[in-house]
């Protein structure tokens, strides 16, 4: 387990290298000149050729390209993103609230997807065929096909204003978590619960439960053995659908005025804010690929099945 | 027996699996499920099947039962509730973030600032009057302004505001000078010095008629407790923003809310409204909803001109019973500044700009856009407004003029409805506009529509203000949305403005003969003859207007939606403050 | 043409792909047949209601809703299926590569893929709209440039499983060239599952790029696009909640179509399936491409 687990550590500091990478390439495409963006940070009013110049010269902006990666990059792994220069302050005290606010609505979201697709995937299984389980799936199928922001706007017209039951954006109090949650949920359910129906079909249908029964063990602890191995799959989900919420939740941030990085992404490219824009690239890649990791090892721990096959 | 059979099944079952790897989809589904590594479905009895699923349904439904219940609850502990119930106080919807409470920098919102902060003298509709300082002796030549400071002022933080921390708070200021260079007191200043306790001495280099004006501005002549100082300076951060205004910064969450209280030592006496929260809403209909419902309970024209609802939405609130809406008088004039100096534009021709001027129907804008709430405006400063009372020619809306103007200037089309050209060059520009308001982006795509009817081109780009005000500080832009200063500022700092790199350099680079007319804009500022004064300024207006630098569309006013029962609303001569001080509820 | 007439056996698949042909057809030919024109200006009829002129009324400056949801279909469904063919075609070259020729050539595509599937596609959308400016094109660049890693390790793994069938090694055995065996005898086997995959992401596809729109990040005015409609009526959203319901069911039914068409497109092709009892459930995979690849790395 150990050496499974330092291996796939070990895979993801090269990716991580990579994506950093990328990432300093990618924003370097970025109309500003560097020393521009430092200097605008420091509100200097009049830029002038000379200044940059200097600006260059003293934070190596005209070293060679690998060089200037690797000061930047070192940079970044001291938290330090530099000064955004809208704001007037530095990118990760931004930053850092941001991601924490995108975090809880992306934990609190996946917890609810885990526990309703759960829910749905066992209901459907066990009635499988029945009205019930046509129903559920459809329902859940065409959820799927529902822009989350419309699903949104029109949640907000139902459960905020005509039915005055729940705040319509923002982040105060567990109130405001429900809507949000409820729209990126309904997103993702339809998509997991089927894992989850589809595992627990072939578990009641395993050699194991067959031979369990054949020699007379007691049901619950069939049972048990049915729902644990379903729930690794819970598990497996859960830990994938992390990244993908996180890197995915701009739109409903938007749309219930969540203070998070996705808010913050889009009003950094409305008002230009690159070293904003970078530092957020970067933050949520490196995110999605932390979070990867941690879900191959978390499902390696309950599939001994994955571990040995590497 | 058993375990034989089961050995048989699985060797076939294993045999099944490869088979359904190579000829299937099936690997799809297993890669889609990857822990439970499905086998191929073998079908358990009928009977012993539908036995056992009656069981397992029960305990399944109640383990998952109790892992929603639970998961709910955790989600729901781990954040406090709050009442969304305002009484006795005001919680206004912002857009932006009230950000750097700095009062000597500019990324700071205004409105916010001047609940904090003070000036020594205040400007009103009656002309300036005291403020922090009681009173104030100018000498003969108008270089040396000695001001009578108020008496037993404190700061926020207790320390007393004298002489001492009025020089060191305009020696903080003159020390960051480029910053504050479209202020042309700035540069005037000599020298501050502290006379006694409460007396100190502004000495400029020569005589400069707006002084008291700009020393009334929101910023950046106000006082900071000298405590919050770093290193005797404040442009490189400060430690705590103490001012002597009617309220006091408490809490301050970045781009969820910021919480001003009462300041109960406040020198006039404590402020009634004890509590302010300015809430960053998105702009439009969250806005409107939060006040529907209580959320926020007030809202008022932002600083740079935008109203975060639509007209129809205001006009509903009032309807409903709750809110009153409460207009100031004229303040300003709303505008597209087109950037003469912007060389590869075609925007730095004048027939360009004037052909802009004529295609934008301001009847149409006024009435449906506005819904008549704005007037139109024909010239840059309203005649009422001082110095502004020029005899300029009207251009209205007029399709066929700014096409004969563009035919002329050499923009021709081959087939109606293209987009014009002159020598391979595609008559194309880009309108920046305020992204967080509506009235601009329709106004926007109002103007879009005409422009294209005559063979313009008009891309429009929304943008966050910061982005904007950076644009017209730097000259990327051909069109943008804009407004003068208001009351307080017009003409003299708008005017002054035309020569800042901050603000309207770049628009006004394109004129012909600049340096006359720049000189003409120094000369009126430090002008102490009110004839002299009068003709700089005709000749610096009709310049502007003739070039057709500043296009104007309505004259834009600030508009308050409060609670039915708040009284004592009033406005200042400027857009970019109100005096929440006077408010009470009854 | 078995597929087609497997497809036909499927009632909701037949409808699905009757109902994209004629949305394809109709966005097409938007101009010929819209009824007005989708970007003329008309402020008397701020926000009228649906006329026997303006079937479904007009917006905030008085513009066709009608036709400006047609033409609406160029950019919110053709320009998504042009992008997505592009990075279908990238990854299907690369995944041909990679699953055929295997070695390094391999290796270092399957890094490539890894590190371009660290970025969710959302966040890269918004890096280039950054760098490039708001606009369709920048958003549709952007997905082609992150979608093809996914697309080319899936067209990767099936293709691996068909290099190792007898009559391709017999081929090669005989000494037929590698492009012809590929041609021949891999891309006719492997292009089912190319289809499948392409049309499963559809749908998830023109939900993210209609999201971007939505955010103002996407097509520039006054061009009509869905999502951007929607963002226009949101802006109104409580005093003229009927203004959201054209486009948002717009959106929804062409998702759907796409994806029930995915779904039936995969037994059609793989009508051994539709014996398999479990087919059903079993296939209908679609979206979440990060949860697809992974196996795939081990």
């Amino acid at each position: 387990m150990g050496i499974y687990i330092m291996k796939r550590m070990l895979i993801t500091l090269p990716l991580l290298l990579a994506v950093s990478f990328l990432t300093f390439v990618l924003i370097s495409f970025s109309p500003m000149e560097p020393a521009e963006v430092v200097l605008r940070a420091q509100e200097v009013p009049v830029i002038t050729e000379e200044l940059i110049e200097q600006t260059n010269e003293k934070l190596g902006f005209n070293k060679p390209f690998i060089v200037q990666y690797f000061h930047w990059l070192i940079a970044c792994l001291q938290l330090d993103f530099g000064q955004s220069y809208v704001k007037n302050a530095p990118v990760w005290s931004l930053m850092g609230p941001a991601f924490m606010n995108t975090f809880k609505l992306t934990v609190i979201s996946s917890f609810v997807i885990i526990a309703f697709s759960v829910l749905f995937g066992v209901l459907c299984a066990l009635n499988e065929r029945t009205a019930v389980d046509r129903l559920l799936r459809a329902l859940l199928f065409g959820f799927t096909a529902v822009p989350a922001y419309w699903l949104g706007a029109i949640f907000i017209f139902v459960f905020s204003v005509k039915l005055d039951l729940l705040p319509t954006s923002g982040m105060d109090g567990a109130k405001s978590y429900i809507l949000p949650v409820t729209v990126i949920a309904l997103g993702y359910i339809g998509l997991y619960f089927r894992n989850i129906r589809s595992a627990m079909l072939n578990n009641l249908n395993e050699d194991y439960v067959l031979y369990g029964r054949a020699s007379g063990l007691p049901e619950n602890k069939i049972t048990m053995h049915i729902l644990r191995n379903s729930l690794q799959v819970a598990i497996s989900i859960f830990c994938m659908a992390i990244p993908i919420i996180l890197g995915g939740t701009v739109v409903i941030e938007n749309v219930f005025a969540w203070p998070g990085l996705g808010s913050l992404s889009i009003s950094a490219i409305l008002s230009r804010d690159f070293p904003v824009i970078q530092a957020y690239v970067l933050i949520v890649a490196v995110a999605f690929v932390v979070f990867n990791m941690m879900s191959d090892i978390l499902n390696a721990t309950f599939n001994p099945r994955i571990r040995d096959g590497n | 027996m058993i375990k034989n059979y089961i050995k048989r099944k699985y060797t076939i079952y294993l045999l099944f699996k490869q088979i359904m790897i190579i000829t299937s989809m099936d690997k799809f589904h297993l890669i889609h499920i990857k822990c439970s590594d499905p086998p191929i479905n073998m079908k358990v009895p009928k009977n012993i099947e539908q036995r056992e699923r009656a069981i397992l349904l029960k305990k399944v439904y109640c383990i998952i039962f109790v892992v929603c219940i639970s998961s709910i609850l955790v989600a729901c502990t781990t954040t406090k509730e709050e009442s969304s119930e305002i009484a006795d106080e005001l919680v206004y919807a912002t857009v932006k973030d009230i950000n750097d409470m700095n009062p000597h920098l500019y990324p700071g919102s205004m409105s916010a600032q001047g609940m904090v902060y003070e000036s020594l003298v205040e400007n009103t509709e009656k002309g300036i009057k005291p403020l922090l300082a009681e009173d104030w002796d100018i000498s003969e030549d108008g270089t040396v302004y000695t001001f009578h400071l108020r008496k037993g002022v404190t700061f926020h933080d207790g320390e007393p505001f004298n002489a001492d921390a009025v020089k060191q708070n305009m020696e903080a200021v003159q020390n960051n000078k480029e910053k504050h260079a479209w202020i042309k007191l700035s540069t005037k200043i000599v020298s501050v010095d502290v006379v006694d306790e409460h007396t100190v001495k502004l000495t400029l280099s020569e005589a400069y008629y707006p002084t008291l004006d700009e020393l009334a501005m929101t910023r950046p002549y106000v006082f900071l407790s000298p405590k919050d100082f770093e290193n005797g300076e404040t442009k490189d951060g400060i430690n705590g923003f103490h001012g002597t205004g009617p309220y006091q910064l408490a809490e301050h969450k970045v781009d969820q809310y910021a919480i001003f209280e009462a300041n109960e030592n406040y020198w006039a006496g404590a402020p009634k409204i004890k509590k302010i929260t300015a809430k960053v809403l998105p702009a439009g209909e969250t806005t409107l909803l939060a006040l529907q419902k209580g959320e926020v309970n007030f809202i008022f024209t932002d600083d740079r001109g935008a109203d975060s609802i639509n007209m129809e939405g205001m006009e509903q609130l009032v309807q409903s019973g709750d809110y009153q809406l409460m207009r100031s008088k004229q303040m300003n004039t709303k505008m597209i500044v087109a950037n003469s100096g912007n060389g590869v534009s075609p925007v730095s021709e004048k027939s360009v700009r004037e052909a802009i001027w004529f295609a934008i129907d301001r009847e149409t804008i006024s009435r449906d856009i506005f819904y008549g709430s704005e007037e139109v405006a024909h010239t840059l400063f309203s005649p009422n407004i001082n110095y502004a009372n020029v005899a300029l020619k009207e251009r209205s809306y007029d399709m066929e003029r700014a096409k004969e103007l563009l035919e002329a200037a050499g923009w021709t089309v081959d087939t109606e409805g293209a987009v014009r050209e002159k020598n391979g060059k595609k008559l194309s520009m880009k309108l920046y506009y305020d992204n967080n308001s509506p009235s601009q982006k329709a106004q926007s795509e109002l103007i879009q529509h005409s422009l294209s009817m005559i063979g313009m081109e008009l891309e429009l780009v929304g943008e966050e203000s910061t982005s904007i005000a950076n644009r017209r500080s730097t000259g990327e832009y051909d069109l943008l949305f804009n407004q003068t200063w208001g009351l307080a500022y017009d003409p003299q700092s708008t005017v002054a403005a035309f020569t800042s790199e901050a603000s309207y350099l770049h628009a006004t680079k394109g004129i012909p003969n600049t340096e006359e007319f720049y000189q003409n804009i120094d000369s009126v500022l430090v002008s102490t003859d009110e004839e002299n004064r009068k003709a700089l300024y005709k000749d610096i207006l009709t310049t502007v207007h003739d070039e057709a630098i500043f296009i104007p569309i309505t004259n834009g006013n600030v508009t308050v939606i409060a609670p039915k029962n708040l009284q004592g609303i009033s406005f200042k001569q400027t857009q970019y403050e109100l005096p929440f001080e006077q408010m009470y509820f009854e | 043409m078995n597929v087609l007439k497997n497809l036909s056996q499927d009632k909701l698949g037949i409808t699905s792909l009757i109902f994209i042909v004629v949305l394809t057809f109709v966005g097409i030919f938007a101009p010929l047949i819209a009824p007005n024109d989708p970007i003329a200006v008309n402020m008397q009829l701020r926000y009228a209601s649906p006329s026997w002129e303006y079937l479904l009324g007009n917006d905030h400056l008085g513009r066709c809703i009608l036709s400006r949801m047609l033409y609406g279909i160029q950019p919110s469904v053709l320009w998504v299926f042009v992008a997505l063919a592009a990075s279908v075609s990238i990854g299907a070259i690369v995944g041909f590569i990679a699953g055929y020729f295997r070695g390094n050539v391999d290796a270092v595509i399957m890094r490539i893929c890894d590190v371009m599937l660290s970025f969710p596609v959302y966040v890269i959308a918004i890096a280039i709209v950054a760098i490039l400016g708001v606009g369709l094109g920048n958003i549709l660049i952007a997905f082609v440039l992150m979608k093809w890693a996914w697309f080319a390790r899936i067209i990767r793994t099936s293709v691996m499983q068909y290099v190792e069938l007898d009559y391709v090694k017999y081929a090669q055995a005989i000494g037929m060239s590698h492009p012809s065996i590929i041609v021949k005898h891999i891309l006719p086997v492997t292009f089912s599952d190319i289809a499948v995959v392409a049309s499963s992401s559809m749908g998830s596809m023109i939900l993210q790029i209609s999201g971007l729109s939505f955010l103002g990040l996407g097509i520039k005015a006054p061009n009509a696009e869905w999502g951007m409609m929607l963002s226009e009526a949101r802006e109104v959203m409580f005093t003229r909640p009927e203004l959201m319901i054209a486009p948002g069911v717009a959106i929804v039914m062409v998702v759907l179509a796409f994806n029930f068409l995915s779904d039936s497109l995969q037994v059609a092709l793989h009508p051994q399936l539709r014996q398999s009892n479990q087919s059903q459930q079993k296939l209908k995979w679609f979206k979440a491409p990060a949860q697809h690849e992974k196996e795939v790395v081990k």
